[in-house]
């Protein structure tokens, strides 16, 4: 009687890699997670059971304490407008001069402009403490010391070698003929750029918003080389000064650090459908 | 009135001349093909004449003002780019109205010329579309579109439908030749397809290295062909070459290829001269073996319904002669058949390619 069909199952070998790749990214995850979950426990207990019970224990009960302080404390206030004083207008000047390098390098190349553009890429294996005390000298001799200039300047300085190289090939892979299209129909180089090569480049410019926005947010060295009146702080040298002058304040830091990393999580969602296309489009195509 | 001139036009990129000393008159409504083999030059012609590549040496001169020096936009040329070259992010309507826009031609009025222009393209219930959602050929019509919004002197049309699979193909090279007759505007076209030069040309351009081999309409340039590159470049299948010698027989000369002696009228042709000998496919006669003086061995046969095309091995070439026949004509691969070579038919070139 063959009234029934019969499936011959083939014994699959077992493959261990999928379940040891699993095991290890867990682990990595845990790994990189677990500072956010102290800061995170600390940021919602009280001092005294801070130190009665240590960094990890779970609270006995949610403690938000740290938090109104912290929100209602001006001087966070002032941090959060000088970290945006700061950001904005580096992040927007660092993009727009590596746009207009970019464009140059792929579209208008003349004599000796690959050797100009190593020598801007060049700027980005500079590590910062090279060029630490000339900068300070540089700048004390402006008179800009304890002023948000400095920084400003140094975080657009800084950020053209990856905005240009980025934007370069990026703009690579707008094809010439849209731009030559564009010569025909009037349009100078300037309009090529604004209406036609900027459009469509616009997963670079949200990688690049997001990078530019979350590095100099999120830098520590140049403000507090720069700046030393409380006045000017910016936020992550803010975090540090809140501590007391003999001890150290676990639960308000960590609320803050909470808050303080809000503003990137908040821009890093809003682009992100863009960064993970501009990161392969620049990559792969350029 | 000439609607475009060009005067001893030269192109160097570093020490390479890609064109040479390219002198042409095109006519005011005229539509002119530029056809050549890969690499001649052809598309960086049409690019001299846009602007977008600066002329080494010459002047161009475009409705009788000289534009050698001229910035592209300021030449009222347009052109169709071989990709579309459509901007991705525009609409139809935004890319037919982008070089008006850019002119700051009042809103009301860009609107009025694209629906216009869309009508008479036929693709006005497209223009909110993007170009991503649109076929080749809507994408050919659009990128035509955008050229013609701007009533330009001269419409130039770089391989325009070589994207395109063989049918829409047909079909947009009719349109194209409908719209010419429709405007009546000056059309350079570049191709590298000899149907597409043969069927859209008022007169066509050979050009080969830079240089340009012989003008004319497409049936000068088939019936009397300048030279032998002409010759084999023009026609489909190409036209046979065979090496002659012009004899003198019984005081009248004759050519002589092999055992074949074929008395000619030309009277300019000096006895002992070495030539080659052109007859096109289609004019070759195949004949039983018995009625000719010439027999050839059929090699292979390709039957294309309306005609077969038989290339034959013979004693007057070793490579294969191509002949198009009538497909009735019953002869098979290994068969012997007799060929003719009407006298009227022949071409004669000199060593130098040249006709006699």
């Amino acid at each position: 009687m063959a009234d029934r069909l019969v499936f011959i199952q083939t014994p699959r070998e077992f493959n261990p890699w999928p379940v040891v790749i699993f095991i290890a990214l867990l682990v990595l995850a845990t790994l990189f997670l677990a500072p956010t979950i102290g800061v995170l426990l600390s940021s919602i207990k009280t001092t005294k059971e801070i130190s009665e019970g240590g960094l990890w224990n779970f609270p006995t009960h949610l403690f938000l304490g740290n938090f109104a302080e912290v929100l209602g404390n001006p001087a966070v206030h002032r941090y959060f407008l000088n970290t945006l004083l700061v950001t904005a207008p580096a992040t927007i000047a660092s993009i727009a001069l590596g746009v207009l390098g970019g464009y140059v390098f792929s579209k208008l190349p003349f004599w000796g402009s690959n050797l100009l553009f190593l020598v801007i890429i060049s700027g980005m294996f500079f590590p910062p403490q090279v060029i630490l005390i000339p900068l300070f000298q540089f700048f004390n001799y402006l008179g800009l010391i304890d002023t948000l200039w400095p920084i400003i300047f140094i975080h657009t300085a800084l950020g053209i070698p990856i905005c240009t190289l980025l934007m370069r090939n990026f703009f690579a892979t707008v094809p010439n003929t849209l731009r030559e299209a564009a010569i025909l129909e009037g349009a100078n180089e300037f309009q090529i750029l604004t209406r036609v090569a900027l459009p469509l480049s616009l997963p670079a410019l949200a990688v690049l918003a997001t990078l530019q926005f979350t590095w100099i947010w999120n830098d520590f060295l140049w403000p507090l080389i720069f700046t030393q009146s409380d006045e000017k702080r910016t936020i992550m040298v803010g975090i540090v000064n809140l501590k007391g002058q003999y001890s150290v304040a676990w639960g308000v830091q960590g609320a803050l650090s909470l808050i303080a990393s809000l503003p990137t999580l908040v821009v890093f969602l809003f682009f992100q459908r863009y960064f993970i296309k501009g990161m392969t489009m620049g990559a792969v195509k350029g | 009135m000439a609607s475009l001139i060009l005067r001893n036009v030269s192109k160097s990129f570093g020490n390479t001349k890609v064109i040479n000393s390219v002198n042409l008159a095109i006519e005011h409504g005229e539509f002119v093909v530029f056809v050549g083999p890969s690499g001649c030059g052809k598309s960086t012609l049409l690019r001299l004449i846009t602007g977008l590549e600066s002329v080494s040496e010459g002047q161009i001169i475009i409705a009788d003002k000289e534009v050698t020096h001229l910035k592209p936009s300021r030449r009222e040329v347009a052109m169709v780019f071989q990709s579309y070259a459509l901007f991705p992010h525009l609409t139809v309507a935004e890319n037919i109205g982008f070089g008006l826009k850019l002119s700051k031609v009042p809103k009301d009025e860009i609107e009025t010329r694209v629906q216009e222009v869309a009508k008479v393209l036929r693709i006005d219930d497209l223009l909110a579309r993007k170009p991503r959602q649109l076929s080749g050929g809507q994408r050919q019509r659009v990128a035509i579109g955008r050229s013609i919004i701007r009533d330009p002197k001269v419409f130039l049309f770089d391989e325009p439908l070589s994207n395109l699979d063989a049918a829409l193909r047909v079909v947009m090279r009719i349109e194209i030749n409908r719209l010419h007759q429709r405007i009546g505007a000056t059309m350079i076209y570049v191709t590298h397809d000899q149907t597409e030069a043969m069927t859209l040309a008022d007169r066509i351009v050979v050009l080969n290295e830079g240089k340009v081999e012989q003008v004319g309409t497409p049936l000068d340039l088939y019936e009397k062909p300048a030279n032998k590159f002409v010759a084999g470049f023009i026609g489909s299948p190409a036209m046979n070459f065979i090496n002659g010698v012009v004899r003198s027989v019984e005081g009248k000369p004759a050519v002589s290829m092999g055992p074949l002696k074929i008395g000619v009228k030309n009277s300019t042709l000096q006895a002992g001269t070495c030539l080659e000998v052109g007859i096109r496919p289609e004019h070759i006669e195949i004949l039983s073996p018995s009625q000719s003086h010439l027999t050839a061995k059929v090699d292979i046969i390709e039957k294309l319904g309306a005609e077969s095309l038989f290339h034959l091995q013979t004693e007057v070439s070793d490579s294969l002669l191509t002949v198009r026949a009538d497909p009735i004509i019953s002869a098979g691969v290994g068969d012997i058949v007799g060929l003719n070579f009407p006298e009227h038919h022949l071409h004669f070139f000199d060593r130098n390619g040249k006709i006699v």
